[in-house]
């Protein structure tokens, strides 16, 4: 069998066979527009806290359907929900609804709600 | 064969672009005697205001005047409007503002698009920015070498901004303009031929190169004039105090945010439906699309067909084309209605 | 004036006792426990404000306008304003005289508080002297004044059309009892002392009505089932009215001192937020405010109804609910008891938890301090995020300082932190002062004294949560009208018309209405909108919904667009960067920031 040295060195490299969708799958059902993105850029570009963090949101949607999870978070602490990428969108993604949809979704899936607010 | 001119023949073009043009060319050859309303006071549409032609670099004037010539014993009605249009007899009765009427058997709509306002994509600055033009201001620089934005030899580096207005729900045009891509190269090629020293950079979604010698003139822009080429979509033009643009994007393959400082930005303002097509459908009784063209018959063997008997469609009436598949248009929407005209 | 009955009892009274003995513990209990819910400086901060003379007598003053006469609801709709308050101050009326009946006639019956609701059944003759002629006329006269309110109250119920209300709720089971029983109080209680009339004394309604029914039927029949009756529509309103709508009357008592003592929501469902949502008479204003009712599929997601599922305890809808507005604020600005929509539902954000907070620790605003510290001007200008996509208005801001001569450095020339504004709006107040800490400190390193911003947005929090002690932050609008004021900004008066938009932030977050008008005055004709000022309609385009997608904001921009053109503008001017980029996309006409339009007509242009 052929795995084209995907189990020699698995971090590298992206294996379809192995990622796991269920966050993104997840975020589907309260966002299903991250559906349409086409990946032009624009929110990457515009955002505020992208000079600070390299934020993006294009990426985190790509991100989540290549199994870069950890990536994906630490873009998401960065957002400030400015809605820039909102504002730009030319596919009129709510983005500012999928990132708060996503920061609700937990790394392991499971959905927490406080007793109390304080 | 050809039939006899008499006036009961006669057919309406509405549109003296390219596509009524060539419809009145042909149908002029199929013995009839077309009449060409025209809402400017000008024929050629768009392509009057372009320089030259890709792929082959022709001179656009050289097509018009083809055209003008092979039509120039035809009726022309400049500034006209419908007003209303009512069914008489087997033909139509059409109504100008100025009380005019006139009495037709066919109608064809080749009412073409309109050029997407470019200062509607506020961020990019245009109307605002001292040294941001569009597409259809730079051919007219290159017809007329009149432009503020362009003086002298300091012309060092220039963008191009693909999909203004284009694949864009925000700007209310969510479908690809088709020639936006292509001109683009011609543009950045031409200016690249104007200005050999200059650097040049395209900001492209996506390259959508699928016509004959396309993907030549592509590879050629690569290779002969070193235009660069930067996937990403424009965010956010701003202006730094010497008057220069400076342009943000991402660099989506690298993944990185990029900036550039430009001496020239050169917006590809894409194709939208004609702002006057809802009146006239509504005088003329025809359907409109969710993108705001003409709806045709179908999509595939009668693009050129309405819903309405004896009117038809030639051109970017029904979505955006480029001048080959228009002037092809015409000619198949001539050929309709002579058939539509004999069978009756 | 005879006593009828010794023993000053009858059986009868019983259902009112009952009611009257449920409702006011059920109150009393309630508003201790709002009381203690408060965080303890509230509490505190409430306490002294009720023996402060000057909160006091506000209190006193408020609750007789708005729990009685209701001014605020004359001022929209008298019809509506006249049958709320004809039903509540007649009916306090009728108590307070029915009271001062017991104490000028039979002071030693004044602990029976239920003999002041029933006097007449309990005495004779008491119209033998004139006061008592007088407190009957009086008596009749209010009741009159009730009844004719109950009968626009059943009006509406089936036309509301009538009133100017296209749209209002549907009233729960609950609710339609205590609707019933309200109504049927007072056409009972004008039955019972009707046919007592002749016994009792009665004036210019009672009485001739007493005899004309005792023509054809027997009165004395008559007495005792129409003041059983009328108890029992008494008793049944009051057991229901905690479990209704009419819960309002006795929360907005409470609610108004607690307000005038500067109260604010800290807690989504606890304390000052349960009176509020307490407080909503379910009258459905809000929903022909609401800019979202310009889609039909919308027409539940309005202050209302949030209102009514918080007292359900309906969370699904009520994380809908608060997660779709688009926190304009008009429903606050057209409600009558001032219920604050906004607030109650950013609680409600406040409270969601997130599995992934986000953290701006690591940013270092060292680079963006050592900008503004190297070129020290007077007045720093925030373009803000929003600017930063409308170059229009950040180049106009700056033609206009340039020619005014001011000096002035921009504080994110080349971007910014955002203000913080748009994370409160989302309900995450701590992070949103992590961003205030720092852009503080940028703008206390610029050494500048006044801070001026073109987006509403950004204005609002300044204004609110930045502690910018010696600093005057200011929006564009008001601090350009001033250099006009003082000439510093000569301006041309033109052929051009005018609307002006009022940005949700900065006219109802702001109260800033007129200065952009004055402006704009002096440079062309000025039209309204047909709803303006605090009744502005929001552009659709606020970042305050999370969850209203692009397409749903179409028909709420459509619908704004079409309330600014009634009177026929020539161009539709807004002084907010996102208000601007809004309503452009759908506009028929041209749509422009304040400052461009100022640019246009500066006398001197200067570059």
């Amino acid at each position: 069998m052929m795995d084209f040295g995907f189990s020699l060195a698995p971090s590298s490299a992206i294996n379809l066979d192995t990622v796991d969708l269920s966050r993104y799958r997840k975020l589907l059902e309260l966002e299903p527009d991250a559906r349409i993105c086409m990946g032009c850029g624009s929110c990457s570009a515009t955002c505020t806290a992208a000079p600070f963090s390299g934020m993006s949101v294009r990426k985190v949607i790509l991100g989540l359907q290549r199994g870069q999870d950890r990536e994906v978070d630490r873009m998401l602490s960065a957002c400030m929900l400015c809605g820039k990428c909102t504002m730009v969108c030319p596919r009129g993604i709510n983005t500012r609804h999928l990132i708060l949809s996503l920061c609700r979704i937990c790394a392991d899936g499971t959905h927490k709600e406080r007793e109390d607010g304080r | 064969m050809a039939k006899k001119k008499t006036a009961d023949t006669q057919v309406a073009i509405v549109g003296a672009g390219i596509a009524g043009l060539e419809a009145a060319r042909q149908l002029v050859r199929l013995g009839y005697d077309p009449v060409i309303l025209e809402k400017s006071d000008r024929i050629g549409g768009h392509v009057a205001d372009w320089h030259c032609l890709f792929p082959d670099m022709t001179p656009a004037s050289r097509l018009l005047d083809d055209l003008t010539d092979a039509t120039h014993d035809l009726r022309v009605i400049c500034r006209a409007n419908i007003v209303s249009a009512g069914r008489l007899g087997d033909g139509y009765n059409l109504l100008l503002q100025d009380g005019t009427s006139i009495h037709v058997r066919a109608i064809l709509v080749a009412t073409g698009f309109s050029l997407f306002e470019a200062e509607k994509k506020e961020e990019y600055g245009y109307g605002v920015y001292d040294k941001v033009m569009t597409n259809a201001d730079l051919e007219h620089w290159f017809n007329t070498g009149i432009d503020a934005r362009i003086t002298g030899q300091d012309v060092r580096r220039i963008g191009f901004v693909h999909c203004v207005g284009s694949r864009d729900v925000k700007a209310g045009n969510a479908q690809c303009s088709k020639v936006c891509c292509i001109t683009a190269i011609k543009q950045a090629i031409e200016m690249k031929e104007k200005f050999p020293e200059a650097e040049i950079w395209c900001f492209y979604m996506d390259l959508r190169l699928f016509g004959k010698k396309y993907e030549d003139f592509y590879i050629g822009a690569q290779r002969d004039y070193g235009i660069h080429f930067i996937r990403g979509r424009v965010s956010e033009v701003s202006e730094n105090i010497d008057g220069k643009v400076i342009v943000k994007a991402e660099d989506t393959l690298c993944g990185k945010p990029v900036k550039v400082t430009l001496d020239l930005l050169v917006l590809m303002a894409g194709m939208v439906c004609n702002r006057d097509n809802h009146p006239l459908a509504q005088a003329l009784g025809l359907g409109i699309d969710e993108d705001g063209y003409f709806r045709s018959k179908d999509n595939i063997a009668s693009i050129t067909a309405s819903d309405r008997k004896g009117i038809f469609y030639a051109g970017a009436a029904t979505g955006p084309k480029t001048v080959p598949e228009t002037l092809a248009e015409a000619r198949s929407a001539a050929l309709d209605i002579h058939a539509y005209l004999s069978a009756q | 004036m005879i006593e009828r009955i010794p023993g000053a009892f009858h059986p009868f009274v019983l259902p009112f006792v009952f009611g009257m003995v449920f409702v006011l513990g059920y109150c009393l209990i309630g508003m201790v426990r709002i009381f203690f819910e408060l965080p303890r400086e509230d509490r505190r901060r409430f306490l002294i404000s009720l023996v402060t003379p000057k909160t006091a007598w506000k209190n006193i003053r408020d609750i007789f306008l708005n729990c009685l006469i209701h001014v605020n609801l004359w001022k929209r709709n008298r019809v509506l304003g006249y049958m709320h308050s004809s039903i509540a101050f007649g009916w306090f009326m009728l108590i307070l005289l029915g009271h001062v009946e017991v104490m000028l006639f039979l002071p030693h019956r004044v602990r029976f508080f239920y003999y002041p609701i029933f006097f007449n059944f309990f005495v004779a003759e008491a119209d033998a002297t004139i006061q008592g002629q007088v407190l009957m006329f009086l008596m009749d006269f209010f009741l009159l004044m009730v009844l004719s309110g109950i009968i626009l109250a059943i009006i509406k119920r089936f036309r509301s059309r009538v009133f100017g209300m296209r749209r209002t709720t549907r009233p729960s089971f609950l609710d339609r009892v205590g609707l019933y029983s309200l109504w049927a109080i007072f056409p009972l209680r004008l039955l019972a002392e009707t046919f007592t009339a002749h016994i009792s004394g009665g004036s210019f309604l009672t009485e001739p009505a007493g005899q004309l029914f005792h023509r054809f039927i027997s009165n004395d029949m008559h007495v005792l089932p129409t003041w059983w009756a009328y108890s029992i529509a008494l008793g049944i309103f009051m057991v229901v009215l905690p479990f209704t709508r009419y819960m309002h009357i006795p929360a907005e008592m409470l609610l108004i001192p607690m307000r005038n003592a500067g109260i604010k929501v800290r807690h989504p469902r606890k304390g000052f937020a349960k009176l509020e949502y307490y407080s909503c008479p379910n009258c459905g204003v809000c929903i022909d405010a609401c800019p979202m009712s310009a889609r039909k599929e919308n027409l539940k997601d309005c202050t209302v109804y949030l209102n009514r599922q918080l007292r359900r305890g309906n969370e699904l809808r009520i994380e809908q609910i608060s997660d779709k507005c688009l926190l304009c604020g008009k429903c606050t600005a057209v409600c009558q008891v001032g219920v604050q929509g906004p607030e109650l539902r950013i609680a409600q954000r406040e409270r969601r938890a997130f599995a992934l907070a986000p953290d701006y620790g690591g940013i270092d605003v060292a680079p963006m301090k050592a900008a503004v510290a190297g070129k020290p001007a007077r007045v720093l200008y925030f373009a803000g995020c929003m600017t930063a996509l409308t170059p229009s208005i950040r180049k106009a801001t700056e033609t206009l300082l340039q020619a005014a001569g001011i000096d002035w450095q921009q504080m994110d020339p080349d971007g910014g932190l955002c203000c913080g504004r748009p994370l409160m709006m989302a309900g995450r107040k701590e992070q949103a002062e992590q961003l205030i800490r720092k852009n503080v400190e940028i703008i206390r390193a610029s050494g500048c004294d006044t801070l001026l911003v073109t987006c509403p947005i950004c204005y609002r929090v300044f204004k609110e949560s930045y502690p910018l002690e010696g600093i005057r932050v200011v929006h564009h609008s008001v601090f350009f009208e001033e250099l006009i004021r003082d000439g510093r900004l000569p301006v041309e008066y033109t052929s051009g018309s005018y609307v002006y938009h009022d940005p949700c932030e900065l006219g109802r977050g702001c109260g800033i209405y007129e200065e952009p008008r004055a402006a704009l005055r002096r440079m062309g004709v000025l039209h309204e909108a047909g709803k303006h000022h605090a009744e502005s309609i929001c552009c659709g385009g606020s970042l305050g919904s999370l969850t209203l997608g692009f397409e749903k904001r179409k028909d709420i921009t459509l619908n704004a667009l079409k309330n600014l053109t009634v009177n026929g503008p020539e161009t539709i001017v807004t002084a907010c960067p996102l208000c601007l980029n809004t309503f452009g996309r759908y506009a028929d006409r041209p749509v422009e920031d304040l400052a461009e339009v100022l640019v246009k007509h500066l006398k001197t242009p200067t570059i």
